[in-house]
């Protein structure tokens, strides 16, 4: 780790983060307190039967309990979008998009070796990916504070539901990192990052909507974050196993791979 | 101990020998960017690396920086070794890339404070690069992105030389410099050759190397075609002389370093090369009211070089 480095990486990004991480705590906030304005309409009209029973279980969410509208928050499309913003802008765009512009040149001619830069730019993209999971976190303890239900919400696991939220997102991070150091141009990494993530959300959508397609659930990274069983006090070890083997193999192939291409000079 | 020692450095893009072969890495199979590479630059002189676009000087340049791993041979800078060293290297050393780009959004002094931090090294030499250099403390608070190409240009040199390194490698430095900036530029080189510092760079501006530099190595096709001293190179080049006559024109046939010799109505031309001794023994009779001897130009030298490949011979592939 390089901390020169780390430092410039954090004042170019800071004002990214403050935004994102500002608004995920309105998010995180806004979801417990629908479901203390709104969850027994909710669950009403499930039960009329209007809708098919699988929709109140999107990507193992709801909105009918306190922990479900929770875990609804993190997997719901806004919340992953942004933490996107990190797991696949920042991580994609760290070497490819500074090679794609010319400045890796700059970098690179000081004394640093390519593993450090990486691990430099990897420990960054790990803490903006840490303080914006923390912005959700809080704000769904925020919100489950401002509607009076605090006790129900279970705040003690927090701190392993924002280690389970920082896992998933640092190893889309990790694999976006891994295509930014693999190739020149700033495109393809960032295209195969968000290929990897659409087609693993996709995956673990269809499989909480249609019990057929539930065998593909684990093909998955999203299939790893469960928010519920979480905070209710069951998380599964095998979760969180799997998205640190995820960012290990990820960071091992950056590792093996960054420090032996050939940089040659930007067309 | 020499500032740079390259023996049979040799790249080669694509095919079997290259180092790792990557989606996005598009590059002509089996194309040889350099090949053989032997030279040696001495601590303390400034030495010109020459020739055109393609010819491989960039190639050169980042395999000594450890930008590219070797196919065959090896380089040391500074006594150390391009690919394990690569750190120590560019500890010691400042680079300005060809085409140099910055992190736009930051300011001249908050991307030069950030550089310096990057380097570990104290910016000692940037006040006298600033002040050579006409970079306000004014322009230096506008943001980079605001600057000119000149004004880039002028942060690429100070950038490289602000942590006064002990070899500086320069790729085409004077690139977008107005003329009193290029004079400038020189001033440094001549101020880093005063304090012992060592400078290789790259140029096709042949004027500018001819000024500057101790030595130069020419390349060609990633060959080296020439490498020596640049008075040396210019004492072997044919000089254009014209003579004004006032009478009989000389007789210089035969006489040594004289060839192609033309004489009309009261004036005669002919070519000079080497010592000047004899031609102005032939000469000494003759009634002459003006006499003009060009000096000899490293373009020439340079484009003899290159004579052969003005019809461009492409780089050569080699199979896969």
């Amino acid at each position: 780790m390089n901390r020169a480095l780390l430092a410039h990486t954090w004042r170019a990004n800071r004002l990214r983060v403050a935004v994102v991480t500002v608004a995920l705590l309105v998010w995180g906030t806004l979801l417990p307190i629908i479901f203390d304005a709104f969850g027994t309409q909710f669950q009403d009209l499930f039960d009329s039967g209007a809708f098919p029973p699988q929709f109140a279980q999107f990507g193992g969410g709801d909105i009918f309990s306190l922990t479900g509208a929770v875990a609804l928050g993190f997997v719901h499309p806004i919340a992953v979008g942004l933490n996107l913003v990190f797991a696949v802008g920042f991580a994609a765009a760290a070497v490819a998009g500074e090679r794609q512009r010319g400045t890796l040149e700059v970098l690179l001619s000081r004394p640093l070796s390519r593993r450090r830069v990486y691990a430099t730019l990897a420990l960054a993209g790990a803490l903006f990916i840490a303080i914006a999971i923390a912005g959700l976190t809080f704000g769904s303890l925020l919100g489950a504070a401002i509607t009076g239900r605090t006790t129900e919400l279970g705040a003690g696991n927090l701190p392993l539901l924002w280690l389970n939220g920082v896992l998933l997102y640092s190893a889309f991070g990790a694999i976006g990192l891994l295509a930014s150091v693999s190739f020149d141009r700033l495109s393809p990494a960032l295209s195969l990052t968000l290929a990897v993530v659409l087609i693993s959300y996709f995956l673990d959508v269809l499989g909480s909507l249609w019990p057929d397609a539930k065998g593909l659930q684990p093909l998955s990274l999203f299939h790893y974050v469960d928010p519920k069983s979480v905070l209710a006090g069951f998380p599964e070890r095998a979760d969180f196993a799997v998205l640190a083997v995820v960012i290990a193999l990820a960071v091992g192939a950056a590792l093996a791979i960054f420090p032996r291409r050939d940089l040659a000079a930007p067309s | 101990m020499s500032a740079i020692e390259t023996l049979g450095l040799t790249k080669q893009y694509g095919g079997l020998a290259s180092s790792i072969a990557l989606p996005g890495h598009a590059r002509a199979p089996g194309v040889r960017a350099l090949e053989e590479l032997t030279i040696e630059v001495r601590e303390g002189e400034i030495f010109g690396f020459l020739g055109p676009n393609g010819a491989g000087k960039s190639t050169a340049i980042r395999l000594l920086l450890g930008f590219l791993q070797p196919t065959a041979g090896r380089a040391a800078v500074l006594g150390f070794d391009s690919v394990r060293d690569s750190v120590e290297i560019r500890r010691r050393v400042g680079y300005l890339p060809g085409g140099i780009a910055f992190w736009d959004n930051l300011s001249g002094e908050r991307l030069l404070d950030e550089l310096a931090d990057l380097s570990g090294r104290a910016p000692t030499r940037r006040a006298v690069l600033l002040d050579r250099l006409e970079l306000s403390a004014a322009t230096l608070r506008r943001p980079v992105r605001e600057y000119s190409r000149g004004m880039r240009q002028k942060m690429g040199i100070i950038q490289a030389l602000q942590h006064d390194p002990e070899l500086a490698i320069l790729d085409e430095p004077s690139e977008g410099l107005d003329p009193l900036m290029q004079r400038a530029f020189y001033g440094i080189l001549d101020d880093l050759r005063r304090d012992g510092r060592t400078v290789f760079f790259s140029s096709h501006v042949l004027s500018e190397v001819e000024r500057v530099c101790d030595r130069v190595a020419i390349i060609r096709l990633g060959r080296l075609v020439a490498l020596e001293e640049v008075p040396a190179l210019l004492a072997r080049r044919k000089r254009n002389v014209e003579l004004r006559l006032g009478g009989l024109p000389p007789e210089l046939v035969g006489v040594a370093g004289v060839s192609d010799v033309e004489v009309g109505d009261g004036w005669l031309t002919c070519r000079l090369e080497g010592d000047v001794g004899p031609f102005l023994a032939a000469i000494a009779g003759s009634v002459i009211h003006d006499l003009t001897i060009e000096p000899a130009r490293l373009e020439e030298a340079f484009l003899e070089f290159y004579e052969a490949d003005l019809d461009a011979e492409p780089p050569k592939a080699i199979p896969a």
